[in-house]
C-alpha cells in the first residue's frame, strides 16, 4: 500500500511518455529547444511589429513630402527611422512592407507545399509510370536554376503580388513533393492501408484521407522552413524590381533604390534587410525545432 | 555497375530535353523581343520584319523550338542582342572565366572553412562551441545575400578608408582601370582586392549550410558501434575521430560537394549584379531585361546540364567510394 501511495505522489510530479499526446509530446520537446524558443520570440515580435505597429503609428506609408528638406531624412520624433528618397515614413513603409513580404511567403509556401504534397502523393501511391513522368518533371524543374527563371516568367506574367506568389510557387513545390513521395512509398505498404483498400476505400479517400495526414508532420517542418526561402526569393525579385511594385512596399522594393543612396542615407539599406534577415532566421531557428521536435533523425 | 551508368545516361536524355522545353518555352513566352525596336522611328518597319524572319519569330513556336534546337546540336547559338555584334557563344566564353574565378574560390574557401568548424561542432555536440557554430550557421543560412553585399559595401568601401582617402576595397568590377600591363604581381593583388567582398558574401551563405551538413553527417557516424568498439579497444580519440568517423561522414558531403559544383559555372545571380561582376549570374539577368534570349537559353541550358551531370557524378562517386550502396 504505501509503496503504492509512493508511485502514485511520483506519478503525479513526473509525466511519463504515456502522459502526453502526439502534440502534447511534441510541444513538450519544442518549450526546451533553446533555438527554438528563440525563433519564436522573435517571429513574435516581428509579428506584433508588423500587425500592431500601424494601429499606433498612424502614417500614411504612401504619403511623399513634397519638399527637397523631406527627402532622406535622418531619423527625427516626427520620422523614427528617417524618410526615403520619396520623402516618405520608412517606418510606416516598414510595417506595411512587412505585411505584404509575410503575406507572400506564407500564401506562396502554403500553395507550393500543397502542389508538391499533390504530386508526391499521386507518383508515390499510384507508381509505375504516373510515377515515372511526375518525378523526371519533378527532377528537371529541380536542376533549372530558379533564379534566372524566376525573373523570366516574372516578366511575362507581369508585376505584382499574385503573379509573385504564382512564380515563387512554380519553382518552389519540387522538394515537398520528393519529401512527400518517399513517404507514401512507405506509407502505403502499411496493413492500415492495405485494410483501407479491402474495405474497399477510394484511392483518392486513401491518398487525403489516410496517406496525407501522416505526412503532414513532415511537411509542417519543409513549410516553415519553405516560408523563410520565399520571403528571401520575394525580397531577391523585388530587390531586382520584378517583383512587388510601387507604391506597395515590400522589404525587398525598400532596398531597390537604396543602393543607390548608400553614401547618403545608409539607414535606408539597414532596416529593411535587418527585418528579411530577423524573419527568415526566426523561421529557421523554429523549423529546425520543430523538426527535432517531431523527429530528430528525420532529414530535411 | 556499368549497366547502371549506362542507364543514368541514358535516363538524362528525357531530363535535358525536358529542360530544353522548359527554358525555350518560358522565354518564347516572352511579349515580343522586337518591341523597343518596333517603336523606334528611326527603325524601319521592313528591317524588323526581315530581323523577325532570320530569327524565326515569325514562325509558330513549336516549329521555332525545332530551328533553335537543331542551332544548339550544330553549335550555332545564334546573335546577341545584348551585345550587338557578338554571337551568344562569344558573350558566354567572356562570361565565363569571370565567373569560375569568383566562384571557384567561393567554392574552396568554403569547403576549407565549413568542413572542420561542422566536424568540430559534431564532436563537441552541445557545448558552447556548438551552440555558437550553430548560430552562426543559421546567420549565413538567412542572411541575404544582396543585403549581406550591401552591408560589406558599406563597411569596407564607404566607412573604412585608406590613409590616401581611397576606399579600403573597391566597391565593385574586376579590377583597377589602367593596370592593364602592370607586373603580374600588382595585377595579381589589385584583382584579389576586388574578390574579397563577393567571395566573402557568398561562401558565408555556403559555409552555413555545409557546417550544418557536415555536423548531422557526423553526429550519424558517431553514434554507430563500431565507434564505440574503436572506443573499448583504447584507439586515442584524435584517430577515432579523424580515421575511423570522418572517412564514412565525408561520404554524404562528396554527393552535397557534387550537387553544389555548378554553381561554380551557373554564377551568383545577385551577388554578381550588386558587384558589377560580368559573370554568367548577372550576364542571364541583364540578357533577360534586354530580351536577348539566344543568351539567356544557353547560359541557362548549360547551368541546368551542368547540374543534371553533376547529379549523375554523384550517384557514381556516391556508388564508387561506398561498397555498400548496390545498385541494380
Amino acid at each position: 500500500m504505501a509503496e503504492n501511495a509512493i508511485d502514485a505522489g511520483k506519478k503525479k510530479n513526473q509525466k511519463t511518455a504515456e502522459d502526453f499526446t502526439y502534440i502534447g509530446m511534441v510541444l513538450h520537446r519544442l518549450t526546451r529547444h533553446k533555438l527554438a524558443m528563440a525563433g519564436a520570440f522573435m517571429l513574435i515580435a516581428i509579428f506584433l511589429f508588423v500587425f500592431v505597429g500601424p494601429l499606433i503609428w498612424r502614417i500614411d506609408p504612401n504619403l511623399q513630402i513634397e519638399s527637397l528638406e523631406g527627402l532622406l531624412n535622418p531619423a527625427s520624433a516626427a520620422h523614427p527611422l528617417g524618410t526615403d528618397d520619396y520623402g516618405r515614413d520608412v517606418l510606416a513603409r516598414m510595417f506595411f512592407g512587412g505585411r505584404i513580404s509575410l503575406f507572400i511567403g506564407f500564401v506562396s509556401a502554403i500553395t507550393a507545399a500543397l502542389v508538391g504534397t499533390l504530386v508526391g502523393l499521386v507518383a508515390g501511391y499510384y507508381g509505375g509510370w504516373a510515377d515515372n513522368i511526375l518525378m523526371r518533371f519533378t527532377d528537371a524543374m529541380l536542376s533549372i536554376p530558379t533564379f534566372p527563371l524566376l525573373i523570366a516568367l516574372a516578366s511575362i506574367l507581369g508585376k505584382g503580388i499574385w503573379q509573385l506568389i504564382m512564380v515563387i510557387v512554380v519553382f518552389g513545390w519540387m522538394v515537398d513533393a520528393r519529401l512527400v513521395r518517399g513517404m507514401v512509398l512507405s506509407l502505403k505498404e502499411q496493413e492500415y492501408v492495405e485494410a483501407a483498400r479491402a474495405i474497399g476505400a477510394s484511392a483518392n479517400r486513401i491518398m487525403w484521407k489516410h496517406l496525407f495526414p501522416n505526412t503532414l508532420a513532415v511537411l509542417i517542418v519543409s513549410t516553415t522552413i519553405g516560408i523563410g526561402g520565399s520571403i528571401i526569393y520575394e525580397a531577391s525579385i523585388s530587390f531586382l524590381g520584378f517583383g512587388v511594385q510601387a507604391p506597395f512596399a515590400s522589404w525587398g522594393n525598400m532596398l531597390q533604390n537604396a543602393q543607390q543612396y548608400i553614401w547618403t542615407a545608409p539607414s535606408l539599406i539597414i532596416y529593411p534587410g535587418l527585418a528579411i534577415f530577423m524573419t527568415v532566421l526566426g523561421f529557421n531557428f523554429f523549423g529546425d525545432g520543430l523538426r527535432d521536435a517531431i523527429d530528430p533523425k528525420l532529414k530535411l | 555497375m556499368r549497366d547502371y551508368i549506362i542507364r543514368r545516361i541514358l535516363g538524362m536524355i528525357p531530363l535535358i530535353l525536358i529542360v530544353m522545353i522548359v527554358s525555350f518555352g518560358i522565354f518564347s513566352l516572352v511579349p515580343n523581343p522586337f518591341a523597343a525596336l518596333t517603336e523606334n522611328p528611326r527603325i524601319k518597319r521592313a528591317d524588323v520584319e526581315r530581323l523577325k524572319h532570320a530569327w524565326g519569330f515569325d514562325l509558330p513556336w513549336h516549329l521555332r523550338f525545332f530551328r533553335w534546337f537543331g542551332g544548339v546540336v550544330r553549335g550555332d547559338w545564334g546573335p546577341s542582342l545584348l551585345f550587338p555584334g557578338s554571337t551568344a557563344r562569344e558573350v558566354i566564353g567572356r562570361a565565363l572565366p569571370i565567373t569560375m574565378r569568383v566562384m571557384g574560390l567561393e567554392f574552396l574557401l568554403a569547403l576549407i572553412i565549413a568542413l572542420p568548424i561542422g566536424i568540430l561542432s559534431a564532436v563537441k555536440q552541445y557545448s558552447i562551441t556548438d551552440y555558437i557554430v550553430t548560430v552562426i550557421s543559421f546567420f549565413g543560412m538567412s542572411m541575404p545575400t544582396f543585403w549581406f553585399g550591401l552591408l560589406m559595401m558599406m563597411f569596407f568601401s564607404v566607412l573604412l578608408k585608406r590613409p590616401s582617402g581611397m576606399p579600403l576595397l573597391p566597391a565593385g568590377g574586376l579590377m583597377t582601370p589602367g593596370l592593364e600591363d602592370a607586373p603580374f604581381f600588382v595585377k595579381f593583388g589589385d584583382r584579389l582586392q576586388y574578390l574579397v567582398m563577393p567571395v566573402a558574401v557568398l561562401a558565408f551563405n555556403s559555409i552555413g549550410g555545409w557546417t550544418r551538413y557536415m555536423r548531422t553527417s557526423m553526429l550519424e557516424v558517431i553514434r554507430q558501434d563500431y565507434i564505440r568498439t574503436a572506443r573499448a579497444k583504447g584507439v586515442p580519440e584524435r584517430f577515432v575521430i579523424n580515421r575511423h568517423a570522418l572517412r564514412n561522414a565525408l561520404i554524404p558531403i562528396v554527393t552535397l560537394v557534387a550537387l553544389s559544383a555548378p554553381i561554380v559555372v551557373g554564377g551568383a545571380a545577385i551577388t554578381e549584379t550588386i558587384f558589377t561582376i560580368p559573370g554568367m549570374g548577372s550576364l542571364i539577368i541583364q540578357a533577360q531585361i534586354k530580351a536577348d534570349y539566344p543568351t539567356a537559353m544557353i547560359a541557362l541550358m548549360l547551368s541546368s546540364i551542368l547540374v543534371i551531370v553533376f547529379n549523375l557524378v554523384a550517384d557514381i562517386v556516391y556508388a564508387w567510394i561506398d561498397p555498400r550502396i548496390k545498385y541494380s
